[in-house]
């Protein structure tokens, strides 16, 4: 299926708020509450639609625990957003949000878009971090902010889709150098350069034109 | 930290924790039916061994460009290697049509008839000497021909060039049936070359020493492109293996190792610089002999007996055991075991018509459950499956050795590597063995015009396969130096 553009994001936060249940959630629509920890890191992909055009997000879900730290930080390269998530029943993942923020920054591109996700918000009745709180903190880091669950998927499209709109945003502003893939970001194939295969049949057509 | 948190180092046999199980999570449901037609056409000799390559020089001694094909072929991972070699293989091509002229059509088919390659219904029967037998009596004494292999129309996805073109093998000698298949898609590339774009621009990505899986998207993304404009032949509805390898994650395991290699070559690179003298030679030395491990391996896969699902996942288990990593990867081995469980089935499907031919009318006409159409795509998304589930694994395993302490010396890991490598190889081939006599068998009925293209599709693609477990691989040696050297203090 083409696609006008393809992001690549990166899910960052500590063990257990929900990383891979949101990715879950937001490829597969369903959640899996019990499985397995992951290794390293594991993907999904899902097609969006922002402003008409078709943009593939390509997700790369980390692994959250310390030791594979240097390990996931290899992945940070090359991605065009972030969704850094805590869980708001345990302040101590709110609390690492400081760290996980800083090793963002410092091996990531500087124009990735950050979107702090607060997440489990169906469980109200457990709730350590405050809605305020986290949206304190994503105002003064310059963030996104979103209270989600992956459980009950409020609010999950919105986050995964808000941060690719913002990403659109600042390609249109010209912030983001779409040539270069270290951002993580593609132009689709049917943006090619004149000269390669089906350059000829124009740019605007609308994918998936089998089946 | 949680609990959780410390069941998750390698050496824990006792905790299988792995995620190979999980579904894969690409949704977009668009991609699952290509339709595509390439117009090209490959009929290839198997080749020996050796002779393989003479009958190139040979050509190239025809050729006015003298191609630097010797300092090449040691370095064979470098991409402007390629480039030259592709180049002169296709002037090779160009002057070929000057001489050769039995009246085929195209540089191509010359190449190939030059090349000496039989027709691929040949080459799958080779294994299979009594089908060829049973299926050449059934009225297709036309694709059982041989030597004069008829002009065919491709099955040839272009990817299946790029993947091949970007293969840093070489290192890993192969002979047997890979042997033959490896030599069909490295020769492949620069004969399709010629002849698509697509290819010439990726050739320059090449030159611009991309990453091996950028260069693969890229090829993907005009695979996917070609599969929307080409809204032509719906007849032909024939597998993309690069839609479905990529749709597997296979290209985002491959890329993700990759980052993991070049972070570690990194590493090891700088470690490097800051020794000097007999501390430094040593280690050179040390990781010498772990390089030799990745360089040379040899099998010979052509008189087995077929292996099973159980012992498959014996072979692998064992090789986990080897590594001391806790993998259950049971998402290759339930991939492995869905594509068997298909042919069986389809098998089964042939034997029941074979004997009502027999004790009914025979005038009636056969009712065949699936076409070697069907076959042909269930062989190739089978192919594109277990190979991204290979990257999966290799990059798993990658992403162990650089978690957990190195409990085990970096050269057995290597050696049980380079088997698990083969034995990856060897589960293509026969799986490519399998499903192209099921072809032959299935489409005895075919013209050859129909049913070469598709065995050689599935051929093709089973190259393409083995290449990209072979460069996974590759990429695991930088990681096994620094999980080496960080072991050493
Ligand atoms: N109630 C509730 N539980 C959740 C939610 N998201 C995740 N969980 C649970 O939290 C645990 C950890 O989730 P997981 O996705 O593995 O976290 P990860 O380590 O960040 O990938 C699992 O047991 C999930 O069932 C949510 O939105 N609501
Ligand atoms: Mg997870």
């Amino acid at each position: 299926m083409a696609y006008a553009y393809l992001f690549k994001y990166i899910i960052i936060g500590d063990t257990g708020v929900g990383k891979s249940c949101l990715l879950l959630q937001f490829t597969d629509k369903r959640f899996q509450p019990v499985h397995d920890l992951t290794i390293g890191v594991e993907f999904g992909a899902r097609m969006i639609t922002i402003d008409g055009k078709q943009i593939k997000l390509q997700i790369w879900d980390t692994a959250g625990q310390e030791s594979f730290r240097s390990i996931t930080r290899s992945y940070y390269r090359g991605a065009a957003g972030a969704l850094l998530v805590y869980d708001i029943t345990r302040r101590d993942t709110f609390n690492h949000l400081t760290t996980w923020l800083e090793d963002a920054r410092q091996h990531s591109n500087s124009n990735m878009v950050i979107m702090l996700i607060a997440n489990k918000s169906d469980l109200e009745s457990r709730r350590e971090v405050k809605k305020e709180e986290g949206e304190a903190f994503a105002r003064e880091h310059g963030l996104i902010f979103m209270e989600t669950s992956a459980k009950t998927a409020s609010n999950v499209e919105e986050a995964f889709i808000n941060t690719a709109k913002e990403i659109y945003e600042k390609i249109q502003e010209g912030v983001f150098d779409i040539n270069n893939e270290a951002n993580g970001i593609k132009i689709g194939p049917q943006h090619s350069t004149p000269g390669s295969p089906g350059s000829h049949m124009g740019g605007q057509q609308a994918g998936g034109g089998c089946c | 930290m949680s609990k959780k948190d410390n069941c998750e180092t390698p050496g824990d046999l006792s905790k299988p924790q792995e995620e190979l199980t999980a579904q894969p999570k690409d949704s977009s449901p668009v991609e699952e039916k290509p339709i595509v037609t390439e117009p090209v056409t490959i009929t290839r000799k198997r080749p020996e061994s050796k002779s393989s390559s003479l009958s190139i020089e040979e050509e190239e001694s025809h050729t006015s460009d003298k191609p630097e094909q010797d300092s090449a072929a040691k370095s064979p991972s470098s991409w402007g290697y390629w480039g030259s070699w592709g180049k002169s293989l296709i002037s090779t091509a160009s002057a070929t049509v000057a001489t050769v002229g039995h009246g085929i059509s195209t540089a191509i088919e010359k190449a190939e008839s030059t090349l000496g390659v039989p027709s691929p219904v040949e080459l799958s029967f080779r294994d299979q000497p009594e089908v060829a037998e049973d299926a050449s009596t059934r009225e297709s004494a036309e694709s059982t021909e041989g030597e004069t292999s008829s002009p065919i129309s491709g099955a040839l996805g272009f990817l299946s060039s790029i993947s091949t073109a970007v293969q840093s093998t070489g290192k890993t000698v192969i002979t047997g049936g890979l042997d033959a298949l490896e030599f069909i898609g490295k020769r492949t590339m620069d004969v399709i070359a010629e002849g698509d774009p697509g290819f010439k621009k990726t050739k320059g990505l090449m030159h611009r020493n991309t990453t091996l899986s950028h260069v693969l998207r890229e090829a993907k993304e005009r695979e996917e492109q070609r599969v929307n404009s080409d809204v032509t032949t719906e007849t032909e509805r024939q597998a993309h293996y690069g839609l479905l390898f990529d749709e597997y994650q296979g290209l985002s395991h491959l890329e993700a190792l990759e980052l993991l290699s070049k972070e570690s070559e990194g590493k090891v690179k700088s470690i490097l610089g800051a020794l000097s003298g007999e501390e430094l030679a040593k280690l050179k030395q040390e990781l010498e002999s772990l390089k030799e491990v990745f360089s040379l391996e040899e099998f010979d896969d052509d008189e087995e007996v077929e292996k099973g699902d159980e012992d498959f996942i014996k072979e692998l288990s064992v090789l986990f055991q080897d590594l001391h990593i806790s993998m259950r990867p049971e998402k290759l081995t339930n991939a492995r075991k869905a594509a068997y469980r298909w042919i069986n089935k389809v098998e089964e499907e042939e034997k029941k018509l074979m004997a009502e031919e027999e004790s009914t009318d025979p005038k009636e006409e056969e009712q065949q459950k699936y076409t070697v159409e069907d076959i042909h795509e269930s062989a190739i998304r089978s192919l594109a499956e277990l190979t991204a589930c290979s990257m999966e694994v290799f990059h798993k395993t990658a992403t162990l050795i650089l978690h957990g302490e190195a409990s085990v010396a970096a050269v057995s890991r290597g050696k049980a590597l380079s088997q698990m490598t083969i034995t990856l190889c060897k589960e293509i081939s026969q799986l490519s063995k399998k499903i192209t006599t099921l072809l032959t068998t299935s489409g005895a009925s075919e013209k050859s015009d129909i049913l070469n293209p598709l065995i050689t599709g599935v051929f093709l693609e089973a190259s393409n396969s083995a290449s990209y477990i072979q460069d996974a691989f590759q990429l695991l040696l930088p990681v096994l130096e620094i999980s080496h050297i960080q072991s050493r203090t």
